[in-house]
Order: structure tokens, then C-alpha cells, then sequence
């Protein structure tokens, strides 16, 4: 299977460039490009980067069908309230899997795909599983929910016109030293609103999990949706006890205001996020072993403590940074 | 962002608060180590027949008392016993009771929620209907009892006696249910949530009780 060509849509996202650095590594991967609408955290020696709005479809059609990948990677996912807020999380992301997975679809070389889906997919309404697996069906109830089923179907119908194998991964909220993730922003305030009558659990996973999961599906063609998350668990009070952060106990009706007040603080909760506080998130990722092989490296409750762990400033030298060799198209 | 000293002192972390999380269906171990001496309290449960119940996922059906709150004292008798997490399935999912009855180890009475329980390897008690009588078993939910079918887990049936004011308990577990017949269809469940009835009444009818010779 060498000689691959693979294409990283979103390797500007901390997600997506951490994706592309572990390809860089993989025998299998000939050559590699990326497009995302800003340009990637960390350096990348191999890759070839285009930087360009998933709303010019034209020059991303232009860019994927000359480089014609066997493999895409969809990464260029925008949760709500991490990087933009939830109105422009849903134009980029909507954008970008019409533009990148259509455009995909007229490649001829293109053999699989793998998309970043998320765990918000199941929804948690009233009555709905504690735990699901892969065959429960998906009722988003929030807005992400909803984007990652829209991602899910537009890669499906992709891969059923092109006649291509589509792979989904269902990550639990992604947390890392430098994810801009919305869960990760409130746990590390100095005081954190929790659900004082429900402190329902949740799971999350670790960033390098998560990239790790990606590249591994992509390798080795996954062609069904599976769920990734950490092993364990963790409720709201419990990460502010380990945190020792100050608990904001709320019963329901001032949501609203802890919602605006947190915002004022620079830590927007946006809904899927008030969902995991009030309704719990949990997901079974037995399956992803089986499928895959793989076993996330560190537990929920690990991927919180190093949450409170990681510094605020990191204070880069000039030898630490050496020479940027991101190849920019 | 490291919170300031100040919150620190409000917050003042013990070491068993570093140890505080849940697993993975949110049965809090820690919450039910501190509620024991409350629950010794009320109840004295004995335990019987354990060593029946295999490594694995099981299914554990056991008689109900109204009002007795029987699969959660049961449920973590058995947890003891077994040494391993034994999840009951009736929790509700509505605020405060559902997400508490979580922590100590509800499900939801869901066909899907048990068998997601039972392919992860988990022990699950469930309830029969209640009755008056903790000496009168109630009939079993089959919908519920498919998901042990489909999984392939031994289902075993547990008789308890309880009175309303006494402290005394026993739960005898007898060995694993055999289908007399392979039935393909929902009959299966049905003919098996009948003979775990019969089963449970028979231990419960039993002169010398539950724990009779078997």
C-alpha cells in the first residue's frame, strides 16, 4: 500500500496539522497536502499546505482534483465556540464538506475516506442510551450533533457516487494543551458553573488519540462509523475537584445568565457543552479495538488532570522555534 | 491557568479527591463505599450462590417487593460478593433521581441499554415486576430478557426475602437458567422470562426458603 497520496482537509486546526505531522511518519503516505482556511500550528517538514476559504469551491476543486489523493482525511470540522462562534462553525464546516468531499469525488485515484465526526451525533435527549455503540441510532439534539450528521452523510454520499469506502470517527469532546475546545476553556476557569442536581458523567479523549485514531483509520481503510473515547469517566464536580477550581452550582433556569457571564470571561458554553454539564456524555468505544487495534493512551480522568496541568504562557526561545519549513502553495 | 491561592483555599483538595472519578457507565465506586454504612443500616444482606455466577457478562433476575428498593440493595450485596460491578436496570432519566441512581449503578430499562451492558463483559441485575410479597414472584419483562438471548450471557435467577420493617436479607443465586427448548424467533424470550418466573417462585416457595438445598 505505499505510494499513497493523502489530502488533510482542516490541517490548520490544531487537530488536523497534529494529523498530518503523525502521516509525515507513516511508510505509506507518498505525498501529503492539506487546506484549511488558516494556516497550520505546528511545523510540518513534508506536507504541502494550501491555504483557502471552503467557500471558493473552485480553487479547492482545482487544488484536490490536481493532486488527486487516494486517501481523504476530513478534519475541517469547526465545533462551535472553540475557534468561531456557532453561526460561522456552521457556514466553514457545512462549506468545507461540500466543497472538499465533492471535490473529492472527482478524483479518480480517490480510494477512501475518513471523516471526523463527534460523539454529539447520538443527541441526549429524554430516554435516550447512557452508553452508545455504533448501531444506535444518531438523534443529534444539538447544533454540532447536527453538523457532525451532515458531515457523515454528505462523506456517505460521496462515497456511494464515487464507489469508495467511507470510514467516520465519533470523537469524544478533544482535549489538548493547545485544542481550542469549549468543554476544556470552562474546566480550566478560575471558577466553573456544574449541574448541581444532575452531574451527569462525560467522557473526553486526548488530541494525539484522537489524530492517532484518524491516521490509523485511513491506513487501514475503515469503512463504518466507530465511536473513539478515553475509558473512564468523570462528572462536572469531580473535574473541579481535581482541578480545584471553584464550583458554580446551577439548578437549570440560570443557565441563560452562567452561559452570558462565562462568555463576558471569554469562555462561551455553547449548547452541545451545556448538554455534556446537564445530560452527561458517554459513548462505548469497544468496537474501535476490535475494528482498528486501537486503545487511547490516556483515560478521561488522566486527559482532565493534564487539562489542569498544562501552563498557561509557554515561553518559546529562538532555538526552540529553529526554521519554519512549511511548504505554503 | 493555575485558579488563584485564594480559590485554593476554598477548594481545599484531600487526597481522596484526586481519586474521584466514575466508570465507564457512571457507577460512582466511591459514592457507594460511603453510602454502605448508611445502607448496613437498613438492611443485613447475605449472600448465597455466588460463586454460580461466571466471569463475563451475566444477566441476574431477582423477585421485588414494592417500595422495597430491592435491585439496589441487591445489586451491590452482590457487588460485594462478586467483587466485580453489578448495574441494576430501572433507573429514570429525569433529575435529581436518575443521574443519582447513575452513580450507583442504574441503566435504564432499556432492551438496548442491557445489551450494550452485557456485550461489555457487565453484570446486570434486573428487577421482575414487583409484588406485595417478597414471597410471590412477578412476571419478567421478555423485551428485556432478548437482549441476554442476543448476547449470549447465562441469565441467572436470584430469589430474596425481605420484610418491610426487618433488617435481615438473603439473596440466593442458583445456577444459570437452560432453555428446554431452542426456540430462533421471540418466543425464546418469552418462554425464558416464563421459566425464570417459575424458577424464582419455586425457590421462594421452597420450605426451607431460598437458600434450600438445591
Amino acid at each position: 500500500m505505499r505510494g499513497q497520496r493523502v489530502l488533510v482537509s482542516g490541517m490548520g486546526s490544531e487537530l488536523g496539522s497534529l494529523v498530518a505531522s503523525l502521516l509525515e511518519a507513516e511508510p505509506w503516505v507518498d505525498a501529503l497536502e492539506g487546506i484549511d482556511i488558516d494556516p497550520p500550528r505546528r511545523r510540518l517538514r513534508k506536507a504541502v499546505f494550501h491555504r483557502i476559504d471552503p467557500h471558493n469551491r473552485e480553487r479547492v476543486v482545482d487544488v484536490v482534483t490536481r493532486f488527486d489523493p487516494h486517501v481523504v482525511i476530513h478534519v475541517a470540522v469547526w465545533e462551535p465556540d472553540a475557534r468561531v462562534n456557532t453561526a460561522t462553525a456552521v457556514r466553514l464546516t457545512d462549506d468545507a464538506a461540500t466543497s472538499i468531499l465533492g471535490a473529492a469525488a472527482e478524483c479518480p485515484a480517490l480510494e477512501r475516506i475518513v471523516v471526523r465526526s463527534a460523539a454529539e451525533i447520538y443527541g441526549r435527549s429524554h430516554g435516550s442510551l447512557t452508553r452508545p455503540d455504533e448501531s444506535a441510532p444518531t438523534m443529534p439534539t444539538s447544533q454540532f450533533g447536527r453538523m457532525a450528521a451532515r458531515i457523515e452523510a454528505t462523506a456517505n454520499d460521496v462515497g456511494a457516487r464515487a464507489g469508495v469506502s467511507v470510514g467516520a470517527l465519533r470523537l469524544a469532546s478533544v482535549l489538548g494543551p493547545h485544542v481550542p475546545s469549549p468543554l476544556g476553556r470552562l474546566l480550566r476557569m478560575a471558577a466553573v458553573p456544574f449541574s448541581v442536581l444532575a452531574d451527569p458523567p462525560f467522557a473526553v479523549l486526548r488530541d494525539l488519540d484522537a489524530a492517532t485514531a484518524l491516521v490509523t483509520a485511513a491506513r487501514v481503510g475503515l469503512a463504518e462509523p466507530l465511536n473513539i473515547v478515553a475509558p473512564g469517566a468523570i462528572t462536572a464536580w469531580q473535574a473541579i475537584r481535581r482541578g480545584g477550581r471553584l464550583p458554580l452550582p446551577n439548578i437549570g433556569p440560570e443557565w441563560a445568565l452562567t452561559r452570558r457571564l462565562s462568555q463576558l470571561f471569554g469562555a462561551p458554553v455553547p449548547e452541545h457543552v451545556v448538554e455534556t454539564l446537564h445530560r452527561g456524555r458517554l459513548i462505548d468505544g469497544a468496537r474501535a479495538h476490535e475494528v482498528l487495534g486501537f486503545r487511547p493512551t490516556a483515560t478521561t480522568p488522566e486527559v482532565i488532570d493534564s487539562l489542569y496541568a498544562w501552563p498557561s504562557v509557554v515561553h518559546v526561545t529562538r532555538t526552540d522555534l529553529g526554521s519554519v519549513e512549511v511548504g505554503v502553495a | 491557568m493555575p485558579a488563584p491561592t485564594a480559590l485554593h483555599e476554598i477548594v481545599h483538595e484531600s487526597p481522596a479527591a484526586r481519586e474521584r472519578s466514575v466508570d465507564d457507565w457512571g457507577r460512582d465506586g466511591r459514592l457507594i463505599r460511603l453510602l454502605a454504612p448508611v445502607a448496613s443500616l437498613r438492611w443485613d444482606v447475605s449472600v448465597v450462590g455466588s460463586a454460580h455466577v461466571r466471569r463475563g457478562g451475566a444477566l441476574i433476575i431477582v423477585n421485588t417487593r414494592t417500595l422495597a428498593l430491592t435491585p439496589v440493595f441487591v445489586a451491590w450485596a452482590l457487588s460485594e460478593a462478586l467483587d466485580r460491578p453489578v448495574r441494576f436496570v430501572g433507573r429514570p432519566d429525569t433529575v435529581p433521581f436518575g443521574p443519582l441512581l447513575q452513580r450507583v449503578g442504574g441503566l435504564l430499562a432499556q432492551p438496548t441499554e442491557v445489551a450494550g451492558a452485557l456485550r461489555a463483559g457487565e453484570v446486570v441485575l434486573l428487577g421482575a415486576a414487583a409484588t406485595r410479597s417478597s414471597r410471590q414472584a412477578g412476571s419478567i419483562d421478555p423485551a428485556l430478557l432478548a437482549a441476554a438471548i442476543r448476547e449470549q450471557v447465562p441469565v441467572y435467577v436470584a430469589a430474596s426475602t425481605s420484610t418491610m420493617f426487618g433488617r435481615q436479607i438473603t439473596v440466593d443465586v442458583a445456577p444459570p437458567l437452560r432453555m428446554s427448548r431452542r426456540r430462533r424467533g421471540p418466543l425464546a424470550e418469552v418462554e425464558l422470562a416464563e421459566q425464570a418466573q417459575h424458577r424464582l417462585q419455586s425457590m421462594l416457595d421452597s420450605p426451607a426458603g431460598p437458600v434450600g438445598p438445591r
